[in-house]
């Protein structure tokens, strides 16, 4: 059902960026609609709102597609948090990250939360199927019992051409460790200018999901909008110190060129 | 080939196609090829303008025409333009007229032709010369834009952006009527080639980017980079501070002055040349199709097709199209049409977002009937796939009449309920059989779900105005489902229509129900007609198994003493055991006017066995200390007894009973008319113990002891008499009975007589063993015959020594505390006289905490004065007065 609260402004801004076919719209469709479905290959964006507590997070789940890729710098901008994902069965996809999206990060707030996600671990460690259900992540109890043997399961989710076609009850070979995950984790912090210890530690803000079972999605989304809440609270702070933004909020017509022509 | 024609042909076409969109524009000819070239085939439209009701069309041979645009409604309410030609002219430049844009205040047209900008006249068309003399000419120039949100205050002046072909900047001129000023040129980092003007805020395409320009700070804000080699930018302002941008992969973007994207962009063909938006709707327009998508979720909506198009354009929210030889008017239905449309097709959740979409464009009031009402179709579209949880909420927020839903239900809606449909209807059923087509399991399901939902809304607000109609619907599903909550309905506060109820009730054997509602509505005869009817099994209904108790229960309560007196002998031939509770269990009535004891009695005198429970309960339960009653309960009693004696053989286990409670009542009750009874059971030699009981209470005691011991010879009932009739009396008429019984014992047997009075002579002994306590020891030893052993009465004389010897030994005690006490407070009084006693009018007194008034005081033990009156109180309510009194002082 299409999302009505759509009117409402949000408050803070969430971008999953990487690149495709790694799952991002279906890391998003099974956190907003708790199942796994087909998904097609995202058009420039979409974005769903979600209420977190008395706040509005808006989700933005941007097209991998290299064709979108000049609106990256777009989406990110004002970010408070963005998801930068690959896909585990992907090497690929994991240096993509570093080659081409995080460079669209530089328009997202100075405080931006990143958070390093490796999707379809259901595909390589068989434990994820089975761990689900008393890591308690997963609250679709028929996800964990199929395999990923249906052939329109395969062809809605196109595997890209990089990682090898999986077969019936095969465990695909796991090209992303989670130790290259760390290490991107760290040259992302340094890239940022960022000091290591001062910064969310790589071991916190490093995960491996699976949008197809649901494993560690929830974990995800709900760490990350833990984390964002200051930002929040610091926005409306800053709302309330400004007047000129107040006035803005209420469409007056002056405010907004005061405050961008210090941008 | 016409282009209309082409159009004619496609919306055929399309509206096939429209099953799966909904129909929100609806294209409209306003100008025809015939009215601008005729059939001169070289010369296309360029550019449009309309500024109210004036249309000014620039074309490839350099001349401009103008029209009046009349909008004409038809009858059938469908919308039409006639055009109207005033005037055309020659531009005299050979070029196409590649810009108009119109300057009302000015009454100016700015041009642009041949990379020249100047101002015609709007009425005549004619070139404007300069204030200063000569033309007002910018040259060079590739594109302008118009200020829609200006930033200088004169209403009679335009601001404009401007791109010129040389250089990499952007001017920002102002136009008056007769001359423009140039008041800022900023450079731009590439050659800008499309523009729009927002505020401050240029919003730019230049060769490989989008950028956004604040021209008054030079603040620069890139947004994202696009190919100006490979397609044609757009860049079109849509509302305050927002931009709609064409992206690579035909993508729609919007962006706002500060660069960031509020909305997710929409999905457009990569040629597409020009886009407008029409709220809720992003019209874009490419080389064949006008695409229509929702900006509230970005989906296409309508696809129209369009030959040859050369402009889209909105003019003061009106959204116009050109192709080459014709101009249209792109005519928005209906908001309302659109999203009944969109509910046509089951859409509901579109029709939603587009009916809360249109809210800012729709009266508050106006669009909360709209919103009511389409939520409303949009329950019932849910309650038709049977989507319940979803109907309900529709339903809810959209408060629905609920007998909407009811009605959909035959026969539930009462007759006389005044309820019509709404017009027009909410949904296309006619009633819940047409909804199943025939499938029960549809049905039922439905059922259950109004049971559900009404039992929800009935107490709320949504049932004002209808509770009759709500609870009647309810209570008919309740009992054709076998409803639990049937009951429960009946024994609430409920509105249910009693006549509209009665056949279906009937007709579901829920008699019990019905009798209820027959209550509810103040029919008690009626219901217990009814029940009487199910307990005597004419009618069958098995809700309650203990129908007969509830209606002793129901006759017991009922304040209607008609209904008692009429109903009670039913009950009471039924069970009178039972029956008997409708008076014995009713509940303390205040008002006088309840049933008198006395009316009971007789209206039960035909029937023994209610009219001795009846007598029982007010004489042990109630305790009616009345005479009559007493003597009544006594001879009903009785009577019993000699039922039984007289039946043969006689049931001996009930005979004892019922003797054992006569006995009972005639030892405990004194209220009854003993001599009355006594006559009744004089002969009556089985019944020895009853007589001796009346001539106990007659305090004939010589003939009841008689009696017992002589006619009976039943010894301990002899003593249990002697304890009985002496209970309540002092210790010397206890003893008075003792001697008398002993005297009966030892008079009945002489000396020198048989067995049978050595037997009544043991019978003196063991009384005398038994109860010395109460003989005057120094008389029975008078009595006593000489010949009896001193061992035989040894037990006897050992407790009447003892209790002389004790009474001797206390009374010396009591006399000694005495003495010593007196002695005491003789000392007491010595010590007090001796000593002063100090009254003062601030001094209190310690009972009543007051001050002294008067020298007169009480001094107590101690020397502590009190009042005297104080001092008297205590002595009234003080068990200790004496000590009191003999210790006061008078000072």
């Amino acid at each position: 059902m299409p999302d009505l609260s759509k009117m409402k402004k949000p408050d803070v801004k969430v971008v999953l960026l990487g690149d495709m076919n790694v799952g991002k719209t279906s890391l998003l469709h099974r956190y907003m609609e708790r199942k796994f479905k087909d998904t097609v290959s995202t058009v420039g964006g979409a974005f769903f709102l979600k209420q977190w507590g008395p706040y509005n997070i808006s989700i933005w789940d941007t097209a991998g597609r290299e064709q979108f890729h000049g609106l990256g710098s777009m989406y990110c901008r004002g970010a408070a948090a963005v998801i930068l994902t690959y896909d585990v069965t992907n090497w690929q996809s994991l240096a993509e990250i570093e080659e081409r999206f995080l460079s669209l990060t530089d328009t997202a707030n100075h405080d931006c939360i990143y958070a390093l996600v490796g999707n379809k671990a259901d595909l390589t460690d068989p434990k994820v199927h089975l761990s689900q259900d008393a890591d308690g992540q997963t609250k679709d109890p028929t996800g964990g019992d199929e395999e990923r043997t249906e052939p329109q399961v395969l062809s809605a989710v196109p595997t890209p051409p990089a990682s090898p076609t999986s077969f019936s009850g095969l465990v695909l070979h796991k090209q992303v460790t989670r130790d290259d995950a760390l290490s991107l984790y760290e040259r992302i912090l340094r890239y940022k200018g960022l000091d290591e210890k001062s910064s969310l530690p790589a071991d916190k803000m490093c995960f491996e999901t699976s949008a197809k079972t649901g494993y560690n999605v929830d974990v995800l989304f709900e760490t990350l909008f833990d984390l964002v809440l200051p930002s929040i609270l610091r926005k409306r702070h800053e709302n309330r110190e400004s007047p000129t933004v107040d006035l803005e909020d209420s469409g007056g017509v002056g405010s907004k060129r005061a405050r961008s022509s210090c941008c | 080939m016409n282009c209309v024609v082409d159009v004619c042909l496609f919306s055929f076409s399309l509206d096939v196609l429209s099953e799966m969109s909904v129909k929100a524009f609806e294209l409209v000819p306003a100008v025809e090829r015939d009215l601008l070239m005729g059939d001169k085939a070289r010369i296309n439209i360029e550019c449009i303008e309309c500024c109210g009701k004036h249309l000014y069309v620039g074309t490839n041979d350099c001349f401009i025409h103008h029209f009046l645009l009349d909008e004409v409604t038809s009858s059938k309410g469908k919308l039409t333009y006639s055009a109207q030609k005033l005037l055309h002219k020659y531009l005299g430049l050979k070029k196409p007229v590649a810009e108009l844009r119109a300057a009302s205040a000015l009454e100016r047209l700015i041009v642009l032709c041949d990379g020249i900008v100047f101002l015609v006249d709007m009425v005549t068309l004619e070139s404007v010369p300069s204030a200063a003399g000569g033309g007002v000419r910018i040259r060079g120039v590739t594109a302008f834009c118009i200020n829609e949100n200006p930033v200088n205050g004169d209403p009679f002046c335009v601001e404009m952006g401007v791109l010129s072909s040389k250089r990499r900047t952007v001017q920002v001129y102002m136009v008056f009527e007769d001359r423009v000023q140039l008041v800022k040129e900023v450079n731009t980092p590439e050659q800008p080639c499309a523009v729009s003007l927002d505020g401050y805020f240029l919003c730019l395409a230049l060769t490989t980017q989008y950028m956004i320009l604040n021209y008054n700070t030079g603040a620069a804000q890139d947004l994202f980079p696009y190919d100006s080699e490979e397609k044609r930018p757009i860049v079109k302002r849509i509302s305050r501070e927002e931009f709609l941008l064409a992206a690579p992969g035909g993508l729609g973007m919007f962006a706002n002055a500060e660069g960031v994207s509020q909305r997710a962009p929409v999905s457009w063909s990569e040629s597409v040349i020009a886009a407008a938006v029409c709220f809720p709707y992003v019209v874009a327009l490419d080389e064949n199709f006008i695409t229509i998508h929702s900006m509230l979720d970005q989906q296409l909506k309508q696809t129209l097709s369009f030959r040859d198009g050369q402009v889209l354009q909105d003019f003061e929210g009106k959204v116009m199209l050109a192709s080459t030889k014709a101009v249209y008017v792109l005519v928005p239905l209906p908001m309302e049409r659109q999203i009944q449309d969109l509910l046509a097709n089951h859409r509901v959740e579109e029709a939603l977002i587009l009916t809360e979409g249109a809210q800012r464009n729709i009266p508050k009031d106006k669009f909360q009937i709209l919103h009511r009402r389409i939520l409303q179709q949009a329950g019932f579209i849910k309650f038709g796939q049977l989507q319940f949880l979803e109907a309900q909420e529709h339903f809810r927020k959209g408060q629905l009449d609920v007998r909407e839903l009811i009605s959909l239900y035959p026969l539930l809606l009462p007759v006389s309920s005044t309820f019509t449909r709404c017009h027009p209807p909410l949904h296309e059923f006619a009633d819940l059989n047409h909804l199943a087509q025939g499938d029960q399991e549809k049905v039922l399901q439905c059922k259950k779900f109004l049971i559900t939902y009404l039992g929800e809304v009935r107490s709320t607000e949504v049932a004002n105005g209808c509770r009759e109609d709500v609870d009647t619907a309810l209570l008919k599903l309740y009992a054709e489902q076998n409803h639990n909550s049937l009951l429960d309905l009946l024994a609430s506060d409920n509105a249910c229509v009693l006549a509209d109820c009665i056949p279906w009730l009937e007709k579901y054997h829920k008699y019990f129900a019905l009798g209820l509602l027959y209550h509810c509505n103040g029919q008690d005869s009626a219901a217990l007609q009814l029940w009487i009817r199910v307990v005597d099994g004419e009618l069958q209904d098995c809700t309650r198994s203990d129908l007969y108790e509830y209606i002793v229960d129901f006759l017991c309560c009922t304040s209607n003493l008609d209904l008692v007196w009429k109903y009670a002998d039913w009950a009471l031939r039924k069970d009178p055991s039972k029956g008997v509770h409708i008076f014995t269990k009713r509940p303390a009535f205040t008002d006088q006017s309840d049933l008198s004891p006395d009316d009971v009695i007789s209206y039960l005198g035909k029937n023994q066995q209610a009219l001795l429970l009846y007598v029982e309960h007010l004489v042990l339960e109630k305790r009616i200390q009345k005479e009559m009653i007493h003597t009544n309960l006594a001879v009903l009693y009785l009577e019993r007894v000699l039922s039984l004696l007289s039946k043969s053989p006689t049931d001996e286990e009930q005979l004892t009973r019922a003797r054992e409670k006569l006995q009972a009542f005639l030892r405990e009750s004194s209220l009854y008319r003993a001599r009355f009874i006594l006559g009744k059971i004089d002969n009556c030699e089985k019944l020895l113990l009853e007589r001796a009981t009346l001539h106990g209470k007659l305090e004939e005691h010589d003939t009841a002891l008689h009696i017992l011991v002589h006619k009976l010879r039943d010894f301990s009932s002899a003593e249990a008499f002697c304890m009985w009739a002496s209970s309540s009396r002092d210790s010397a008429y206890q003893r008075q009975l003792f001697h008398l019984l002993l005297g009966v014992y030892l008079d009945g047997s002489p000396p020198a007589a048989g067995a049978g009075s050595s037997e009544l002579q043991m019978a003196a002994v063991d009384l005398l063993n038994r109860h010395g306590e109460v003989f005057d020891a120094v008389c029975v030893l008078r009595m006593l015959p000489d010949g009896w052993s001193l061992q035989l009465l040894r037990p006897f004389l050992n407790r009447a020594v003892r209790a002389s010897m004790h009474a001797c030994r206390t009374s010396q005690i009591a006399l000694g505390l005495a003495h010593s006490e007196n002695l005491q407070l003789l000392h007491d009084r010595l010590k007090e006289v001796r000593k002063p006693i100090f009254v003062s009018e601030k001094k209190g007194c310690h009972l009543c905490h007051n001050t002294f008034s008067e020298p007169n005081v009480v001094c107590l033990p101690g020397g502590v004065p009190v009042h005297t009156h104080c001092v008297a109180q205590r002595v009234r309510d003080s068990p200790t007065k004496k000590r009191l009194t003999n210790s006061s002082n008078h000072t």
